[in-house]
């Protein structure tokens, strides 16, 4: 033991006892590379503290690369940093709006901003445990005993690429198609003409033996030449994904959909907020050319930083909702400096419900009633924005200096049944129609008949998309015109919301009608600088699309879209390249199939419109208003509906954990007689792709690409990039002779090469435009990214100084060749460009200034077109289980509903609970129980219980319960093969929780993804049962009755529900 | 309608913090570094508990800064509230005089320090604080207890080396393996991240902070932002009756 030290315990009078670094501070120290840091104390240094030894470098640029997280889809942007080539620490990135709020000037100097943090949430900073991961795998995985045993032997990739591509008795079961056999049809003359014909024999207009006798060489392509809409066998090839941003998504587009032909391409939306997408795409559909189309799969969120008064609806920012570093910032400040207000709707009291002026504790299935109380008491009490309203189109909004329009003043034809139908028409009160020029289609025409509005009494007639004509409307109109009973659509929103009056919607609610009034004066106090922003809260229902058109309705009642604290949408610059000028327009692909036939799971198509129809109700549902239903994809394999699905390959997701319902999946799964090969690229072997036949391991987010796009609240215009950090943990193997770390690119790469896919190798641009690596596409993105969109380059970022060059290199002297080879990178690009890419690189992106993203008291980045609320095309679609059409307007009835619409009354059998899913912000579903340091925070989820039904069952914190629902009575995960999981909890009993309602959080109670026992090459590995600590109740989720084997789902959104099934808890000893 | 003027933030308050650090080393000033945690802004996100845990790379067992939950009042009036714990660095510790060792003072800059080099972990350290800001390092590494099977998963040994062993450089001092002594065994706690502190940066519980709720500077400098928050009416400390004369001050 050496001498004790003798502290001094007092301040010491000398000046200049500390000599602060030498180096420069950030925005206003003097300059000075940041390479000669030394530490505060020196050699006189007071005697009173520890001396430093310089042991700290992580501030240096050379140790840093500027990244983005994807330890959930917020997609914060972080600074990696390095110790010794390995990563060290995480932190968020400041030149990413992200991250703060202004974010640091894009021309900072990569020497000034290295010493700059910014915040990141608790999973990002523990990201490193998900790279370091021990359950990780670096090598093929095959299965060595049945689907689901999770028994397994390694293989060589070449191996596993040439089994997958030829088929054959790969499992000693059978005979196994392979890809190639699969896709056997890769002509793109012949898809065409195919589906050219398929079409109009699914529109009666040729007959199937006309079509069978014309393609009777080709039939042995076709899944079923009886039905030749069903498309080409290719389609029995299904790609599958969980999470998958740009570059990736650009990727996955060109292999399955360009070069295999498959119409089946499904991504994850309804798990997560589908409604909200699909009630969004609905509204932003646009008149073009006669027909309401052309809407985009996205949503509105608040501008957050900027609203005066902001209404959470099912959305909690402090702990998701695209939220906690990007949002939550913003909210507490508005909220603590500026004296603004936010309230928050949900059963349970969330963190930001906690910090909230009000939590509104409603009832769930009434989270679209609450929003038609307050359209009710809005017009009662006109405080609407009638100015708005009664735009009819783009000239009225121009002259009133509004970015947006909408329908409320359109009038509409009431059926004879007193339902609203089609849009009132000039042709209906004879006037003329217009015959003009197709712009989609150079050499047709197009009928326009113009819609009407009433001014005063008169009709007027208009054009939504005309700037010269201004056209405005009564708002209420009901009334007969020429024969025809019309009202207008904000008189049927009107009638709608009156059907009951304030008491009963508050009643159905369960709050005070008190309440909703002072909510809605609130919200109506601020004019365009109050909004409601929702989430999946309200989207994930049995009713989500309306819950969420009413929500948004009540948005458009004040007309706060592309106002400064509105409603924003994201802007992102161009990655592919598509616009004129851009240097490389990366989905140019030749020799291309463009995917025909009907989806598995039939969307975008009307049933009735196909050869399939054969009256109501369908066997499954069919979605003309939805796409990416996650839900649907392998319970329709399993049905075998509307055909078999031969060859799955599941990228970075796990249905079976993450959906409702989910362990209905592993009956289907684990039976190769119903999906024949099925293909995971993961992490870890994960819940759902323990039952695959083949795991290619991938990399993590912190070792590779990716283009993260942006969210609605992010006003900036931006493209954050995901670029290679850590050096990669995987096998190096070869695709096109070249080394590259097993992951999804490397895979597909392979299987491009095998079936000599004319879009991929040596000419996949075109003639010496090789795509041999995952960099030929990524860079080229990157350079279209620091180019801009300006066809003469000066939209380019500023060049990389040479020392930020060197800077670049030395940050990446860690990463193999395998992944970062400089030379090649450079020449991918070209010199002229590089030191441009390098600026972008060095920054993580591109991010405007946030000043520039507002003009005014608006948006800089306008969504700037018509906001639809009342969706003709829903009026004239049959739903495939009724037969009736859809409504077309926001509207609330009792629910939850099965898909035939009938009303699920469980309650009534003594399942008195309702239980609901939240996040803590600690965990994203299903991937980051691996983070062993989140343990510190909530090592497991409780069910958490109200009070007072607490009291009522003696139960306290810390009792075990077993969660029981009608379609899953034993309350049991079946994994298969005898391996089951019981969905037992501890209670945790709270306040903050309406009563009659359980909640538990996603993201604990796993059986695989390193918590449950493997074998891999005849060696036991045991589970770590720190991941497998708590329960997962998605099990108990309410299967919809009619399906049997999915979960409850919106019919028109697509959303998998979560927040409708009810239960009953049962105490264990 | 009613039109509100658009006011846009000029600047972050992270930045603002960063700026100051700046000025104390550009102007020379004699830092007495103090912490403000705004009650209010403070969001329960646990963000300053991980980057503190990965700035710091704790091991199992082994937390500086976390933040206590409580939920208040009867359904359906409830709300949240959350109170980060990092250590006080009291200007009067409880926890210094009764070292054996003298391993722990309070350093010139007002400071709590723990010289791992002389910490016996003896933990009486650990009782005195009446905080609870202190815990011991037993030596536990989060790869333990995990597969190996070299080849086909990533596996213990990889993972050990990727983080599980290492010690982050605490003091500005590096401490190398985890299998040789210092920090394992020692008290450890919160050290206002002076290794950062010291090379002009905010400490990582600050930099962390998604509320904005955190503040950090140096007292002595008045033109710093924390020098303003402490002025606050709102300022509190915890047990102040303690007389333990806290540099963390809330505002509640």
């Amino acid at each position: 033991m050496s001498k004790p030290h003798t502290p001094n315990h007092t301040q010491p009078e000398c000046p200049h006892r500390r000599t602060f670094l030498k180096t420069c501070a950030l925005l206003g120290g003097t300059a000075a590379a940041i390479s000669t840091v030394g530490s505060w104390m020196d050699q006189e240094a007071s005697a009173t503290s520890i001396p430093g030894e310089g042991a700290y470098t992580l501030l240096r640029p050379e140790h840093q690369i500027r990244s983005v997280c994807q330890q959930c889809n917020t997609q914060c942007g972080t600074t990696v940093k390095f110790k010794d080539g390995r990563v060290a620490k995480i932190d968020g990135n400041p030149y990413n709006p992200w991250n703060l709020c202004p974010q640091i000037a894009y021309n900072t100097p990569i020497t000034e901003a290295a010493s700059i943090d910014a915040p990141l949430c608790p999973k990002g900073f523990a990201g490193i445990q998900t790279l370091y991961d021990p359950y990780r795998i670096v090598k093929v995985l095959k299965r060595a005993g049945k689907r689901g045993e999770n028994k397994w032997i390694s293989i060589p990739f070449e191996q596993a690429i040439q089994e997958i591509i030829a088929g054959g008795d790969l499992f000693g079961e059978g005979h196994v198609e392979g890809i190639s056999e699969l896709a056997a049809l890769r002509d793109p003359k012949i898809h065409k003409m195919l589906a050219e014909d398929a079409k109009k024999v699914a529109d009666k207009k040729m007959s199937l033996e006309e079509f069978q006798s014309k393609y009777a060489e080709y039939l042995k392509y076709l899944i079923d030449p009886n039905h030749p809409d069903l498309g080409p066998k290719n389609n029995q090839i299904c790609y599958y994904w969980g999470r998958q941003k740009g570059g990736r998504g650009e990727l996955i587009k060109r292999f399955f959909a360009d070069g295999l032909g498959t119409i089946n391409t499904h991504g994850h939306t309804t798990v997560c907020q589908g409604s909200l997408y699909f009630t969004c795409k609905a509204m932003s559909d646009q008149f073009v050319e006669g027909k309401f189309t052309d809407g985009s799969k996205f949503y509105w969120q608040a501008d957050t930083g900027n609203a005066e008064f902001i209404l959470f609806v099912g959305a909690s920012p402090y702990e998701a909702n695209y939220g906690p570093p990007m949002r939550a910032g913003k909210v507490t400040q508005s909220i603590v400096d500026g004296g603004r207000k936010i309230a928050v709707v949900d059963p349970r009291c969330s963190k930001t419900a906690g910090r909230a002026w009000k939590w509104i504790p409603i009832v769930p299935e009434a989270i679209g009633a609450l929003g038609q109380a307050m359209i009710r008491w809005i017009i009662e009490q006109e405080r609407y924005d009638a100015r708005y309203l009664a735009n009819a189109n783009k000239a009225a909004a121009k002259a009133a200096n509004e970015p947006t329009w909408t329908q409320a003043c359109w009038l509409v034809v009431i059926n004879d049944d007193g339902t609203p139908g089609r849009f009132l028409r000039g042709s209906d009160l004879g006037h003329p129609k217009e015959t003009r020029p197709s712009k989609k289609h150079p050499e047709q025409t197009w009928e326009f008949d113009a819609f009407v509005t009433l001014r005063g009494n008169t009709p007027q007639f208009f054009d939504p998309n005309s700037e010269s004509e201004a056209v405005t409307g009564e708002l209420f109109v009901d009334t007969e015109l020429g024969g025809t009973h019309v009202k207008s659509v904000l008189q049927i929103y009107k009638e709608t919301a009156f059907s009951r009056s304030l008491g009963e919607w508050a009643q159905v609610c369960g709050i005070p009608e008190a309440e909703i009034v002072e909510l809605a004066q609130e919200f109506t106090s601020y004019g365009k600088r109050a909004v409601a922003d929702i989430h999946r809260g309200a989207s994930q229902h049995t009713i989500g699309f309306y819950n969420v058109l009413t929500w948004m309705t009540v948005n458009v009642l004040i007309g706060n879209h592309d106002w400064a604290g509105g409603l924003t949408k994201a802007t992102t610059y161009n990655a592919t390249g598509d616009k004129e000028g851009m240097p490389f327009p990366v989905t140019k692909s030749p020799n291309k199939i463009s995917p025909w036939g009907i989806s598995i799971i039939r969307h975008g198509v009307p049933y009735d419109k196909t050869t399939l129809f054969e009256g109501y109700p369908a066997k499954r549902v069919w979605y003309p208003f939805a796409s990416d239903i996650y839900q649907e994809v392998i319970p329709s394999a399993g049905d075998m509906y509307p055909y078999q699905i031969k060859c799955l390959f599941l990228y970075m997701g796990t249905p079976v954990y993450a959906l409702p319902g989910g362990h209905k999946l592993v009956e289907i799964l684990k039976n190769p007689k119903k999906i024949p090969l099925f293909i995971a690229s993961d992490i870890t072997v994960g819940e759902t792709s323990m039952y695959a036949d083949y795991i290619f391991p991938d990399l993590t987010y912190l070792e590779r690409w990716e283009f993260a796009g942006s969210h609605p609240s992010m006003s900036c215009k931006v493209a954050p990039i995901r670029q290679p950090a850590a050096a990669p943990m995987t096998e190096t193997v070869t695709a096109y002779g070249e080394k590259m770390p097993i992951c999804l690119e490397s895979t597909l790469l392979a299987l491009a090469e095998a079936l000599n896919l004319p879009n991929f190798g040596p000419n996949a641009w075109g003639e010496g435009t090789s795509f041999t690596r995952m960099e030929d596409l990524y860079l080229r993105m990157v350079a279209n990214i620091a180019f801009g969109e300006k066809a003469d380059g000066s939209d380019k970022v500023p060049p990389a100084s040479p020392e930020e060059e060197r800077i670049f290199l030395q940050a990446r002297a860690h990463l193999p060749e395998t992944i970062f080879h400089p030379e090649r990178w450079k020449a991918i690009v070209g010199p002229e460009l590089w030191p441009h890419v390098v600026t972008v690189l060095n920054r993580g992106g591109r991010f405007q200034e946030y000043a520039k993203a507002y003009n005014g008291n608006q948006l800089a980045n306008k969504y700037g077109k018509m906001v639809g609320i009342y969706m003709e095309n829903l009026a004239r679609t049959k739903n495939s289980m009724t037969g009736k059409p859809y409504v077309p307007h926001a509207h609330w009835t009792p629910n939850p509903i099965d898909c035939m619409g009938n009303r699920i009354e469980d309650e009534k059998n003594g399942f008195s609970f309702t239980l609901i899913t939240y996040k803590t912000i600690t965990q994203t579903k299903s991937r980051t129980i691996v983070d062993y340091w989140l343990d510190a925070v909530l090592p497991e989820g409780f069910l958490e219980m109200a009070a007072e039904d607490a009291a009522r069952m003696g139960l306290r914190t810390g009792d075990r319960v077993a969660i029981i629902s009608p379609t899953n009575p034993d309350g049991m995960w079946d994994l298969g093969h005898g391996q089951t999981k019981p969905i037992h909890g501890k209670v945790k009993v709270i306040q903050g929780l309406r009563p009659g309602v359980v909640a538990f959080p996603l993201g604990f109670g796993h059986w695989a993804n390193g918590a449950g026992d493997m074998v891999i090459d005849g060696v036991s590995i045991p589970g770590d049962p720190r991941r497998a600590r708590g329960f997962h109740a998605n099990a108990a989720m309410r299967l919809d009755p009619v399906l049997e084997n999915t979960g409850l789902v919106d019919t028109v959104g697509g959303s998998a529900v979560f927040y409708q099934s009810r239960v009953k808890i049962v105490k264990l000893a | 309608m009613l039109q509100l003027s658009l006011s846009l933030p000029k600047e972050d308050p992270l930045i603002t913090m960063h700026r100051d650090l700046a000025r104390t080393r550009r102007e020379q000033i004699p830092p007495t570094w103090v912490m403000v945690i705004d009650l209010s802004k403070c969001i329960g996100c646990h963000a300053c508990t991980l980057a503190c845990a990965t700035e710091n790379n704790l091991p199992p067992g082994v937390v500086y800064r976390p933040v206590i939950e409580e939920e208040v009042g009867k359904y359906p009036n409830v709300g949240r509230r959350f109170l980060p714990r990092p250590c006080m660095h009291c200007q009067n510790p409880p926890c210094v005089p009764v070292c054996p060792v003298h391993a722990t003072w309070k350093d010139d800059e007002g400071t709590v320090v723990i010289d791992y080099t002389k910490c016996i972990g003896c933990r009486f350290c650990l009782k005195a604080c009446p905080y609870g800001a202190r815990t011991s390092d037993f030596g536990e590494n989060y790869a333990n207890g995990t597969p190996e099977l070299p080849g086909t998963l990533v596996g213990r040994n990889q993972i050990e080396r990727g983080y599980a062993r290492k010690t982050a450089p605490e003091y500005d001092k590096d401490w190398g393996d985890r299998r040789r002594a210092s920090p394992v065994g020692n008290a450890r706690k919160c050290h206002f991240c002076l290794h950062r502190v010291h090379n002009g940066q905010l400490p990582s519980c600050v930099t962390s902070c998604i509320g904005r709720a955190t503040f950090f500077g140096n007292i002595n400098d008045p033109k710093a932002l924390v020098h303003r928050l402490v002025g606050s009416a709102r300022t509190t400390r915890l047990k102040e009756h303690l007389g333990t004369d806290p540099h963390v001050y809330y505002l509640s």
